[in-house]
């Protein structure tokens, strides 16, 4: 089947986030043609939608736009947007990739002008916010989104409301006719960079997770904390708005659990480190407690460990929570046992956040090409025979930071480019 | 090249709407004169975007200057070969900010326009400053793992590489081990040591040139054109390489500087590297009497002062020793004591692998360990003291030192105030203050236990030991720069590669302590890095961030004063001082930021298409109202990778800001020279804002330094000011970030309101 | 029999008895996968009655406290909720453990010293005469053998939570009610013993 095509020098990458962008823009400063994949409307992924970063506690976006910036003045580098892969076939040098796009019932003409959302009335769920808040049925979506392109929700297609979206617009660029379209992309060598979705904490049923409002994950308190997320940057309990000042980190929520995620998740404990120098920045009053097994301040993190720990409003309680359940008042109450004093404990809380872990988003029904591997987590490995032509970056390749994302991403571009040289 | 310039005025987006584009044609043809004006419904349309084509082929425009949208959209659209397009934001910060119709806005939008005219009558299209030739050739130093890894990857690529080791012989430490931490599934078992197979193929590799013995005494010149001495029995040769990769690896952390866990006092009492080189040597035996140890605890100091240099690599590889103790001697006790266990990732398959093998895990604070080499500690789980007695062998990890000196050398001379950390790890984190929840009163606690026990001492950690790897011949010293605890310096979150000294590249446990599987990786990446940078010498092209650019910062040495602050402040080093004390340019270590410019007392520094010319006409191209129409006018410089993006967004977001604000983007807050401020206020501006990245601890300045030295200088400025009777606040710095599209609002519209306050510049209208 | 306790250590962590439990206690071949979370002491409904709690039980265990562990009231408070064998992020099966250690405390005769089987001792009572538990008669057996005052004592300090579980229909008024074939539970039971004797000689 791939025998008869001809070798493409292509370098296709699959996934935008951090890592995939990374990939790309490496790949297509070094002179090599490079399609960038990404199954949602805009760049970014994961890290788009955080506040900040550990340590040094600087804005994703900032690194972000550098690498739009780089994007647009390369013209080696062609992004897709709404297009997830389904398939690969073929071996090194000819892989043809089978890829579906989603409609977005919006076409290139889009300007960003803003006039589809003036008239949409329907609210959807705001996919950006991880369902925390709403948001019109043509939207951006988020302030700095690239491509800066609106979007329709499918909810409103074929309704009125879209009619009137679609004559809201003076540059045709609302096309309701879009359907899911599917074609074949070769290229010489494919970069994995799929990322990760967090752990589902509502299987950790013992945490009360769908059972309290103020127990929430570590990618919804992201949210919480970003200017532009749900609350406009201030971290407010769910159920009643009021500030959340006493705050329990439960480290490992699902993590390094063989219920669960076998793995440590390598980022939750520097994450909640985080989090809690955002509520300290926030309140002067903030409480937190960080519940943990063993806090693994990996690379050089571990002077962020210690200005946090030196930080009398920030308690550090060994201890894995057995259960949280709401309080008489509504309250979430995190019992278990101190393990250092020996303590069952009771504790009430404003707001609960479980540090989730990650989990890849490839999914074990992906049906993969013979020289793809994955372990047993779904974790893509790096190509060890001589004559792969597949690459992993980023957290598809292992639970793994944006420091460390950033540079297996540069990696995995230097491993693709030699695979299509070596054709 | 004459310059064409033809205005394009968009209607699209609310812009005829919001503002009168028929007005917006009188400036540009009547006012300034622009010989080719056109409006269209949208110029990012295919039929607006041939239109632009369309002039610019028939050679009658060659500037076109786009009054539409942000310069951050429609960028692959508005880019023409052969032209110079110049961007004017009537969208994202006109008629996005501004209430439509009303004569502010209007006014605010001319200004944009005129600018943007400005603009591009100080613009020409830069012309590359070499003529290729670049050296494709790359020298790694370092013959370790990264080493290694480096020079075989890079032969892959078809490069040419000159591989430099200091010892005698290839394979640096990994040479000495017995087995790796496992990185690949099932993740439980120590590894085979590939080092053999790795050095055969780099020695094999007629790609590749091995010096072992040899050491590099001097680099000078840049990407490209670096020209290297090495030094190797005494004799020295010199060689031009196009880029370099750093991979000089760690030394163990000095143990014995805690006395407290006895090293020292027993040969019994080991280093995880000791006991490293005992199991890759036939086997684990006592170095007092050579018997096989039954009783052995590996000990993981939890002591915060040595914790960046372990970083759960040696976490992992007392997982590792202690597995491969029990492999050997099945009845052995074997105890692994620490305080948090950094088994990263997968890593916990092989915590769990450890503790099925039977390895005891303790927590605990080790508080000694006596010369019998019984341990004591704190057993935190069991809420006791214990005495660990009847060991037969200790081994402590010591964690890894980045060697980004060479210690083997006496210190350089010069440049030894160049190793002080550039970050401070135990800068105190920004907290609330008082019991109100007013934001705005953040402020900033100390971080005490750290000062506390030393690690913050004024001026940072004494120097680090030992002589320049390089020896660069660059005016800001020999070294390359560093980061906290001596960790080579980079943006190492989002850009891990780029330090700045354009060209070379480090990798390995000299960025940060990893482990062999990591160290691979990442020389893969630095040598993706250092091709990119041959190829970037070669045309003439910056690095990154501005990737692509071809401008460069030209000096006109006729009235230079030879006072030396560009050379003294370019944080990538470009510029040199020739003996005569006039600056010399290697245009291919520089960025293009702009911040020599800025230095620039006489204003003869600059690029094609940016001058202090250019931004002064700018400034002067703007109306500013008399006195009596009581309507202030302020310059703000925004530092275009993160607050003018931020501009943008408030924009996007709708955000009110005061019409009376006048943004001109700059490259680099580096780049905005003291005599654009005069000029400003000469012009009868009533205020000015820098709006520039994070500075010093965790700086968020893409160029390292620029924002920093902006404020440096600016806080001279209030003299001047003083001087000419006028009040100090009327110039402000503020750091602003990229996510601050609601901040930059407030901020700009309290400073119009505390300008409002202050009255009007009294120089208006002289 | 089980295999005999390891001799008295001279020395803290010794792992000898750790390595018995590993051995000889079931489920112990996964305690040292421990990684002491806390999980199941936190988890434990009655963990406040424990006087060390499993997971510090474990711990105690790999310092070799052999003494300690066995006289320990922790696995005699274990009512086999299974909670903590649930949660458990390491598979380690507690409640298993903790029964076997339990009897082993029996066997080797560290139970004696404690009042920590009363309990067991009552409801086995009720389960092998009756093929049931009933809860009066648990609990009245389980008072009594403190002595008859102290019985009548805390009879009374629980009377209240009595009354709430009649109102709810947790205890039932009236005779007891056992199995059917009490004759054939017995003869089940005399197998059993005999089962086990029969494996206790053969191993």
């Amino acid at each position: 089947m791939s025998e008869g095509r001809p070798r493409s020098q292509t370098i296709a990458v699959i996934g935008a986030g951090i890592a995939g962008v990374t990939a790309a823009v490496e790949v297509a400063e070094t002179g090599y043609d490079v399609v960038l994949l990404e199954k949602g409307p805009s760049l970014g992924g994961r890290v788009t939608r955080l506040n900040r970063y550990f340590p040094k506690l600087c804005h994703p976006t900032c690194g972000l736009e550098i690498n739009y910036r780089r994007i647009k003045e390369n013209p080696r580098l062609k992004v897709i947007t709404m297009a997830e892969v389904q398939g690969v076939s073929g071996s090194r040098g000819n892989y043809s990739l089978t890829v579906k796009t989603r409609p977005r019932y919006v076409n290139a003409n889009c300007t960003a002008c803003g006039a589809c959302s003036e008239v949409a009335e329907t609210e959807v769920t705001d996919p950006f916010n991880y369902g925390l808040s709403r948001v019109k049925a043509a939207y951006l979506p988020h302030e700095h989104a690239f491509p800066m392109r609106f979007v329709v929700a499918p909810e409103v297609i074929g309704t009125p409301e879209a009619e009137k979206i679609k004559a809201a617009c003076k540059y045709g660029a609302v096309d309701l006719d879009e359907v899911e379209e599917t074609f074949e992309l070769s290229a010489g060598a494919v970069i994995w960079a799929t990322g990760w979705r967090p752990y589902d904490a509502a299987k950790i049923e013992v945490y009360g997770y769908k059972d309290c409002p103020d127990i929430i994950n570590n990618v919804e308190l992201e949210r919480l904390a970003n200017h532009d997320g749900p609350t406009g940057g201030r971290i407010l309990r769910p159920s009643d708005g009021e500030p959340a000042k006493k705050v329990a980190f439960i480290q490992c929520a699902g993590s390094r659990d063989i219920n669960h995620l076998p793995y440590c998740s390598m980022i939750c404990c520097l994450a909640s480190l985080k989090h809690a120098a955002y509520l300290r920045e926030q309140y002067a009053d903030a409480e937190v407690d960080i519940y943990y097994i063993d806090i693994r301040a990996h690379d050089k993190m571990s002077a962020f460990y210690d200005r946090i720990r030196n930080d009398p409003q920030v308690n550090f309680i060994k201890s894995k929570p057995g259960h949280i359940v709401a309080g008489e008042d509504g309250r979430p109450l995190v019992c278990g046992e101190r393990t250092i004093e020996r303590e069952i404990y009771r504790n009430p809380y404003d707001l609960v956040v479980l540090a989730t872990g990650m989990v890849p988003s490839l999914g074990a029904n992906f049906t993969a090409p013979a020289d793809l591997e994955k372990d047993e987590y779904g974790f893509v490995l790096p190509s060890v025979a001589d004559d792969g032509g597949q690459f992993s970056a980023g957290v598809a390749s292992g639970p793994i930071d944006v420091a460390l994302s950033t540079q297996s991403a540069t990696a995995a571009a230097l491993k693709a480019i030699q695979a299509v040289r070596a054709g | 090249m004459d310059r064409k310039p033809g205005v394009y005025l968009c209607e699209g987006c609310g812009i005829a709407e919001a503002v009168s584009v028929d007005d917006l044609e009188q400036v540009a043809s009547g006012e300034l004169k622009v010989p080719a004006c056109k409006r269209h419904a949208a110029f990012c349309s295919e039929e607006g975007v041939a239109l632009i084509a369309k002039d610019i082929e028939s050679g009658e425009v060659n500037q076109p200057i786009i009054v539409a949208c942000s310069p951050r959209v429609m960028t692959d659209r508005f880019t023409f070969p052969d032209a110079q397009v110049i961007r004017a934001n009537l969208r994202e910060q006109v008629i996005w900010t501004q209430p439509p119709g009303e004569e502010d806005t209007q006014a605010l939008a001319a200004d944009n326009l005129r600018m943007a005219v400005a603009q591009a009558k100080n613009s020409d299209p830069p012309v590359p400053h070499g003529e290729g030739g670049a050296s494709r050739k790359l020298l790694v130093v370092g013959g370790g793992v990264s080493g290694l890894t480096a020079a075989r990857e890079a032969a892959r690529m078809g490069v040419e590489v000159i591989l430099v080791e200091k010892g005698s012989a290839l394979g640096g430490w990994a040479r000495k081990w017995s087995r790796t931490i496992p990185h690949r599934p099932p993740y439980r078992d120590p590894q085979p040591n590939g080092i053999g197979d790795l050095i055969a193929a780099v020695e094999a590799d007629p790609a590749v040139t091995v010096m072992t013995g040899a050491l590099v005494t001097r680099t000078a010149g840049g990407p490209g054109d670096f020209t290297v001495t090495l030094s190797q029995g005494g004799k020295e040769t010199s060689e031009r390489v196009g880029a370099i990769v750093v991979a000089t690896g760690w030394r163990g952390y000095d143990i014995a500087r805690h006395e407290y866990l006895g090293y020292g006092t027993s040969p019994d009492i080991v280093t995880d590297i000791e006991f490293e080189e005992l199991l890759a040597n036939g086997g684990i035996k006592r170095k007092s009497d050579g018997a096989v140890p039954s009783n052995l605890a590996f000990i993981i100091p939890g002591d915060s002062e040595r914790m960046p240099y372990s970083s759960g690599v040696s976490d992992r590889v007392a997982i590792k020793q202690a597995l491969q103790v029990i492999e050997a001697v099945p009845d052995a006790m074997v105890y692994v004591i620490y305080e948090d266990l950094r088994a990263h990732g997968t890593a916990e398959e092989f915590y769990r692998q450890g503790q099925e093998a039977g390895i005891i895990f303790q927590k605990g604070r080790v508080k000694s360990v006596a010369a019998d080499l019984t341990v004591t500690l704190d057993d935190d789980l069991l809420g006791q003291e214990v005495p660990l007695s009847g060991l037969d062998m200790v081994v402590l990890s010591t964690g890894m030192v980045p060697n980004s000196t060479n210690v083997d050398l006496s210190p350089a001379e010069e440049g030894a105030d160049q190793l002080a950390d550039d970050i401070d790890p135990a800068a105190p984190v920004k907290v609330a203050r008082g019991n109100g929840e007013d934001e705005a009163e953040a402020a900033e606690t100390s971080g005490n236990g750290a000062a506390e026990n030393g690690a913050a001492e004024e001026g940072g950690e004494p120097a680090l030991p030992g002589g320049p790897i390089l020896n660069l011949q660059y005016r800001q010293g020999p070294h390359l720069p560093i980061l906290a605890h001596g960790f080579a310096d980079s943006h190492f979150i989002c850009f891990p590669y780029e330090t700045r000294r354009s060209g070379i590249y480090t990798c390995g446990p000299v960025r940060r302590a990893m482990t062999i599987a990591d160290s691979q990786q990442d020389a893969q990446g630095a040598v993706l890095k250092a091709i990119q940078a041959m190829r970037a010498a070669d045309a003439s092209t910056a690095l990154h961030p501005r990737v692509g650019d071809l401008s460069f910062p030209e000096f006109g040495l006729d009235i230079c004063t030879k006072c030396r602050r560009c050379t003294v402040e370019c944080p990538f080093g470009a510029i040199d001082e020739q003996d005569d004390g006039y600056p010399v340019l290697n245009a291919t270590r520089c960025r293009r930021c702009g911040t020599c410019m800025g230095a620039c007392p006489v204003r003869t520094i600059s690029f094609k298409n940016y001058s202090a010319q250019m931004v002064a006409d700018m400034i002067k191209a703007v109306e500013v109202p008399d006195e009596f129409e009581e309507k202030p006018r302020i310059l703000v410089f925004a530092c275009e990778n993160d607050a003018y993006p931020a501009l943008d967004m408030a924009g996007i977001n709708r955000h009110r800001i005061s019409p009376y604000i006048r943004i001109v983007p700059v490259r680099c807050l580096g780049s905005v020279t003291m005599l654009w401020i005069s000029t400003a206020l000469e012009c009868g501006y009533d205020g000015v804002m820098l709006m520039g990245c994070k500075t010093g601890d965790d700086y968020q300045c893409h160029f390292v330094k620029g924002s920093g030295i902006a404020q440096e200088r600016m806080a001279k400025v209030g003299e001047t000011l003083k001087s000419l009777a006028l009040e100090e606040e009327r110039v402000q710095v503020e750091e602003v970030s990229i996510a601050d599209s609601g901040r930059v609002a407030e901020l700009l519209n309290s400073f119009a309101g505390k300008i409002d306050e202050i009255g009007l510049n009294p120089f208006k209208g002289f | 029999m089980s295999v005999a306790l390891p001799a008295e250590a001279e020395r803290t962590y010794d792992l000898n008895f750790a390595r018995w439990v590993y051995r000889n206690v079931n489920g112990g071949d996964k305690l040292s996968l421990c990684m002491q979370c806390g999980v199941c002491s936190g988890s434990c409904p009655i963990g406040t009655q424990m006087d060390y709690g499993p997971r510090k039980l474990f711990m105690m265990i790999r310092a070799g406290m052999k003494e300690e562990v066995l006289s320990s009231n922790t696995m005699w408070n274990c009512t086999s909720c299974y909670r903590c064998v649930v949660r458990c992020p390491r598979g380690v099966p507690v409640t298993y453990i903790l029964q076997d250690l339990a009897s082993k405390a029996v066997e080797f005769g560290y139970a004696k010293k404690e009042d920590n089987t009363r309990f067991s001792k009552a409801f086995w009572w009720s389960a092998k005469t009756f093929g049931r538990t009933d809860e009066r008669l648990v609990t009245a057996k389980y008072y009594f053998s403190f002595g008859l005052v102290e019985g009548i004592r805390k009879g009374l300090g629980n009377l209240k939570i009595a009354l709430g579980m009649i109102k709810a229909g947790r205890m039932h008024l009236g005779a007891s009610h056992g199995v059917k074939d009490r004759k054939g539970l017995q003869a089940i039971l005399k197998k059993a013993a005999e089962i086990e004797a029969r494996e206790a000689t053969e191993s």
